[in-house]
This record gives C-alpha cells, sequence and structure tokens, in this order.
C-alpha cells in the first residue's frame, strides 16, 4: 500500500479529547484516505480528507451527523471529528468494516455466491436502515454500488460513506448521486436529492441485486452504440422505460446482453415483481408513487417464507397463489413441496431448515432474528417424522383430528395436515 | 464451480484505453522518459483498482508510441488486469500526426466493437508536431468513436505545445495538464488511469462544486450537475454482432436439505 497523507504511528486527536495513532492506510477515495488507527486496544477507522475536499460545509455536515448519531448500527456513522497538531485538515472516526461484508461489486461480478435467502435478508435490512434513516429527516444522496456491504452468507448489511447524508432540505449541493442510480428527475436537473430520489436509488440496488442487471436496460440500451453522459441522460432519465413495463414491451431485456435479467425475472413470486413494477412504472415520474421501505421490508420478509428447496438443495420459490408445480431452476425436475403453515394471510413453507419468528405469530411484533418462536425438527429416533418445535415461552394449544392436546415449550407437533395450532396472539393450520 | 442463484456477471461494455506516448529525442533529456516509464508503471495498481470495482466496464489498454513515425508498442487491447509496461526509449522527431491515424484506424468499426463506454485517449508529449497534425487531428475526428473519445493531455516539461495539446483535447473547459516534474507527472497519470476512466464509465455527479479540484476535472465525462449533455447517441447497429455464449454454471447442491414429508403415522406420534 502506498504511503498517504499521514504517516504511521502519527497521532491524531479525537475531538477535544484523546488521541490516537494512524497504524496503515486502507484506501483511498474521490474526497481522501481512510486509515486504520489505534486507541488503546481498540482499532477504528478513520477518514481523512483532501485539502480541497476539507470544506468548511463538509464539517459542518459532520458535525450535525455526529450530533444526531446514527440511526442504527448497521450505519459506519462518524463518531467525532478529528485533526493533526500541524496539518490543516480534519478527519473523522468511525467503526472498521469487518471483512466478512463483501461489496455489491463483489456479487455484480458473481465473486460472491450467497443465497436468494441471504439476498432477502439483505434487502430487508437495507430498506429497514434507509426507513429509520429517513424517518429521521436525513437522506443518504448516493446509495449505489459502492456504499453498501454485506455479509454474503447471513444477508447482514453495513452502510458507508455517511459523510454525504444531509438533511433533506432540497438544496443542491454535495453528491448528485451515481448514474444509473439517480432518479430520472435528478437526471433531468429537475430535483435535488432527497427522500423520494433515494427511494428511487434503493429499488435500482435492490433490482441490481436480485437480478444482475439494470432496470432500465434492455433494448434501449443495447442499441445505443457509445453510453456517454448524453445516451445516459436519456436511458436513465426522460426516456426511462423499465424491462418489464407490463404496458410498454420497448425495452424488454435483449438476450444478447441481458441474459440474467431474463433468467431471474421468472423465478421470484408475483409479489417481488409486482413492486419493481411499481418502482419503475408509476415511480419513474411520479416519485410520491415509489415502493416505500416498508413494502419492501414486507415483501422481503415474504419472499424469505416462500423459499423451497429443489432435488439438489437449490432454494426456489414457490407461490401458494400459483397452483402450478414449483419447477427446480437448478435441475428443471418438479420439486416435492414440504407442507406449509398457513397464519391469516401468511404462508409459510415448513422446509427442514425453517424457523418462525415474532412477527409470524403476531403482526404488531417488530422483526427479530435473533430469537425464533418455532422451528422445523426431525424426532429424535425416527426420523421420517418432522415437526414444528415450540422455542417460546408459552404453551400451544394443538388441534388434530378433533382431538385438543398442549405443546408444552421445547415439544414438538408432527406437521399433520389439518392440524391446528393456537400459538396465542394467533391461529396456524398445517396444510399441504 | 458452485452457485447458490442462476445467471452470470453483470454484462459489461468494453472500455478502450490508449496511451499516446511521444517518445522523440527530447524526451531523452532530464530523464524525462524514465520518469514516463515510471509513472505510467506506478499508476497501473491503481488503474486496476478502479477497473476491478467497477462491474459495468471491460477496461481494455494499449499504447503507442511517436517519435519518426509511429507505432503501437502495446497492440492489443489488453485487460487491465493483465497490462504490463515495458520501457519506452526516446529518439527521432515528433509525428503525433502519424500516431493519431493510426489510433483512428484502431477506433473505425470494426476492429471498434459498435457498443461500448467512449474511449478514454490520454496524451502525453514534451514538444511540437514535426508532421501534419491537423490532418492527423481530422482523420480520429472522422470516426464517430474519435469524436466520442475523451481525450485527456499531459504536457511534460515547459516547452510542450499547449496549442496543439488544446486542440487535440477538442474541450475549452479542459485544459492540458502541467508536469514540470516527476511527481507531477505521476499524479496526473495516476488521476487520467483513474478518475477519468471512472468518470468515463461511473460518473458520480457532484453539484457544482465551491472548491476546485486538483488536478483539474475534465468536463467531457461530465462531473458536475450542470455539465452540458454530450451529442446525442450514435445510431443503432445495424447488425450487432453476438457476442459468444457465457458460460453456464454447474449448480453442485454443497448440502441437500430433505423437504420434510408430511406426517401420515399413527395419531399418538403426533406430539413428542
Amino acid at each position: 500500500m502506498p504511503a498517504g497523507t499521514l504517516g504511521r504511528g502519527q497521532s491524531v486527536r479525537i475531538g477535544a479529547g484523546g488521541l490516537c495513532r494512524v497504524d496503515e492506510l486502507l484506501g483511498t477515495g474521490g474526497q481522501g484516505e481512510v486509515y486504520r488507527v489505534t486507541m488503546g486496544k481498540e482499532s477504528f477507522a478513520l477518514k481523512w480528507y483532501y485539502p480541497e475536499s476539507a470544506t468548511l460545509q463538509q464539517h459542518h455536515a459532520l458535525e450535525l451527523l455526529i450530533r444526531k448519531g446514527p440511526p442504527d448500527d448497521r450505519f459506519l456513522w462518524p463518531m467525532a471529528l478529528c485533526t493533526v497538531p500541524g496539518h490543516a485538515g480534519y478527519g473523522y472516526l468511525m467503526r472498521l468494516r469487518e471483512h466478512r461484508f463483501k461489496c455489491i461489486v463483489d456479487l455484480m461480478k458473481r465473486r460472491i455466491d450467497p443465497s436468494f435467502r441471504a439476498l432477502a435478508t439483505a434487502g430487508f435490512e437495507l430498506a429497514d436502515s434507509y426507513l429509520k434513516l429517513h424517518a429521521a429527516g436525513l437522506c443518504y444522496r448516493d446509495i449505489s454500488f459502492g456504499n453498501v456491504f454485506f455479509d454474503p452468507s447471513s444477508g447482514e448489511v453495513l452502510i458507508c460513506d455517511n459523510d454525504n447524508v444531509s438533511v433533506d432540505d432540497g438544496t443542491l449541493k454535495g453528491v448528485q448521486g451515481t448514474i444509473g442510480f439517480m432518479a430520472p428527475e435528478i437526471m433531468s436537473d429537475a430535483a435535488a436529492p432527497s427522500t423520494q430520489t433515494d427511494l428511487w436509488s434503493l429499488a435500482v440496488l435492490l433490482f441490481y441485486m436480485f437480478m444482475i442487471s439494470h432496470p432500465l436496460e434492455g433494448r434501449l440500451e443495447s442499441s445505443i452504440g457509445c453510453l456517454d453522459y448524453g445516451a445516459k441522460v436519456g436511458l436513465y432519465g426522460r426516456e426511462a422505460v423499465f424491462t418489464f413495463d407490463p404496458d410498454n414491451e420497448s425495452n424488454r431485456p435483449d438476450p444478447d446482453f441481458h441474459q440474467n435479467a431474463i433468467t431471474f425475472w421468472p423465478l421470484y413470486p408475483r409479489l417481488l415483481r409486482d413492486r419493481f413494477v411499481q418502482a419503475f412504472t408509476k415511480g419513474i415520474d411520479k416519485p410520491y408513487a415509489r415502493v416505500r421501505e416498508s413494502e419492501w421490508k414486507s415483501a422481503m420478509i415474504r419472499l424469505r417464507d416462500m423459499i423451497v428447496y429443489g432435488p439438489t438443495g437449490a432454494e426456489n420459490f414457490y407461490d401458494s397463489e400459483n397452483s402450478g408445480p414449483a419447477i427446480d431452476w437448478a435441475t428443471g425436475d418438479t420439486i416435492q413441496l414440504p407442507p406449509r403453515l398457513h397464519i391469516g394471510k401468511t404462508v409459510i413453507m415448513l422446509n427442514s431448515d425453517t424457523k418462525l419468528f415474532p412477527h409470524h405469530l403476531d403482526p404488531s411484533r417488530l422483526y427479530d432474528f435473533s430469537r425464533p418462536i418455532a422451528e422445523v425438527t426431525q424426532h429424535p429416533t425416527n426420523p421420517g417424522l418432522w415437526g414444528l418445535r415450540n422455542l417460546s415461552g408459552d404453551d400451544w394449544t394443538v388441534t388434530v383430528a378433533g382431538n385438543t392436546k398442549t405443546v408444552e415449550p421445547t415439544r414438538s407437533v408432527s406437521l399433520a395436515p389439518g392440524t391446528q395450532i393456537a400459538f396465542g396472539a394467533s391461529t396456524g393450520e398445517i396444510q399441504i | 464451480m458452485l452457485m447458490k442463484t442462476p445467471g452470470g456477471a453483470l454484462s459489461t461494455r468494453p472500455l478502450h484505453f490508449i496511451w499516446m506516448v511521444d517518445t522523440s529525442g527530447s524526451m531523452s533529456y532530464d530523464g524525462k522518459i524514465q520518469a514516463l516509464n515510471n509513472a505510467i508503471r506506478e499508476a497501473i495498481p491503481h488503474m486496476q483498482q478502479v477497473a476491478e470495482d467497477n462491474p459495468n466496464a471491460q477496461v481494455l489498454v494499449r499504447s503507442i508510441t511517436f517519435s519518426s513515425g509511429a507505432m503501437w508498442n502495446i497492440p492489443k487491447p489488453t485487460p487491465v488486469a493483465d497490462f504490463q509496461w515495458e520501457d519506452v526509449k526516446a529518439e527521432g522527431t515528433t509525428d503525433l500526426a502519424n500516431a493519431l491515424f493510426m489510433v483512428a484506424d484502431q477506433l473505425r468499426m470494426p476492429p471498434m466493437n459498435e457498443r461500448a463506454l467512449p474511449p478514454v485517449l490520454v496524451l502525453l508529449s514534451d514538444g511540437q508536431p514535426t508532421d501534419e497534425f491537423d490532418a492527423g487531428l481530422k482523420a480520429l475526428m472522422s470516426e464517430p468513436w474519435g469524436q466520442k473519445a475523451v481525450r485527456v493531455a499531459i504536457a511534460m516539461g515547459a516547452d510542450a505545445d499547449h496549442e496543439t495539446l488544446q486542440k487535440f483535447i477538442g474541450n475549452p473547459q479542459m485544459r492540458p495538464l502541467q508536469a514540470n516534474n516527476p511527481e507531477a507527472l505521476v499524479r496526473h497519470i495516476k488521476w487520467a488511469s483513474t478518475a477519468v476512466l471512472k468518470a468515463a464509465s461511473t460518473p458520480v455527479q457532484q453539484a457544482a462544486a465551491p472548491a476546485a479540484t486538483a488536478p483539474p476535472a475534465p468536463s467531457g465525462p461530465p462531473m458536475a450537475s450542470s455539465a452540458p449533455a454530450s451529442a446525442p447517441p450514435m445510431a443503432a447497429p445495424t447488425a450487432a454482432p453476438a457476442p459468444a455464449p457465457a458460460p453456464q454454471p454447474v449448480y453442485i447442491a454443497p448440502v441437500v436439505i430433505p423437504t420434510p414429508p408430511v406426517y401420515t403415522g399413527p395419531a399418538n406420534d403426533d406430539v413428542w
């Protein structure tokens, strides 16, 4: 790694308080450099601005962000302003990004291989975090490939580069976004970044993650020779057409260049496809019609519940509203469907690794994946027998063929069709 | 290949990056040619990192030198990950036009694809052209990809002909970068091979910034919100060559998760 502005061992003052020491340069970006620094036994990241980026405006923005604090722990948020004696510039301290978090570019280049479940979890976490950011009156301004990271094994998310976050006051200053992610109204200079334009960028990012392609890149894109700025203004701005617009087929994916979109689109259940249609048809010129974060959250949760496994273990989605057989994308075989649990309008496919969480039984509960309240389990002595184990602290009342029984915590009930389970807040029924 | 989901990598467009290097005799003074060799070599890893972080572009690099005549010292469009710089030597005159003709030949369709990102041409020179520069530039600009190219020029030393370099750039908002010492040369070359490369593929837009950035930003690939839109996209190709089919990943399940069978056993086994 080449030397940066700050040398190894350099003392850096954190706010008006203590000192940390520079260990090494981790990377450079358009606005500055990021170092690993140590304070006592703890390591942090220090972003140090280039002189031309160390503006008064940026300083004020950081002061505001530090004062407000992070919307949640998924943001690598500025913690304190930092200075170096003898240097005119400044920087800020933040948490280090763990190595298990990978960039979305790694997904686009298929250098990582997350499961559909991990993607749905990442989609949920992103929507949840941006909802909290927006609820705090802030907008991100540049949701794009470079500043979102996720753990491909779990779907946990980290959001970086938060120094561009600003109050959603409609002013035209700072970062406008990354072309391809910017809302059409920004591309045509008709609006400044806002919560509404963040929603567009979030939808683009989610589409990229699920389809490994861009929602507006179909035949209109493949027919462009030189994709320069003027062409991009048309494609992503004033002439934007969704590739799967049900009422406009002019920009369908081109099999020569957009095979991913053609491959992935039919694999997803209608609920996800409908969200993308809404986001990229009405949402093109009606910012108020864009898909809200809470709608994405709900869609991502339902996606997780629809996963079934093909004969070789490949994940597929099964839509219970779809009456046809489920065909495995990996082998082309018909999938043997597991039993499913109906709770109100929610349908949960009961695979051997399915877990139920508080929100499944009580829609008013917050999403919490840390404490499952039920899991599918195998009988300890009869491997052919599967059941649903009670991991909650409360008794369940089950009705099987007219007989009522109690299933205490840690005990299990068989996955027999017609079994009704009173969980307390709600009642579910096992069906095939 | 282990893949949990189908499909392949994101589709990319080629981005041709061409170094145009003055190797005339005057470049042999004051260690200029050595500084240039060093600066390009220094820039390569940074350029590779930018390409690595960009999922939209397939960056292909080559290089032409000009002195008494011109020659492609790296003729093949080389994936940036494999790009290596062999030292070039300085002698002879400054036949820039010759190089422009040869670059124009390469920007013709074919051999150029009809579908690509704007090429980036980086011209490094320390003197005045000794041949018909205007004719060479006209040849370059007569090719659609020549017109679309983002053209950057670096003036090495005080004797460089700024007027010529400015004509090559063809954009009054963007000036030749002046490199009077090896450090400045490294900085400018690094900038041309990273910031310009990035801006030509996936630009990040800033609102008109109050502070000037150094080195100056090109206005070819717009970095300011007020940047004018360039010419409309090229006409649709009539017969775009079909790309080779992407290799299909084979799914190998690491763990087969059994589907729980539906319980049909005796009723007294239904709770355990």
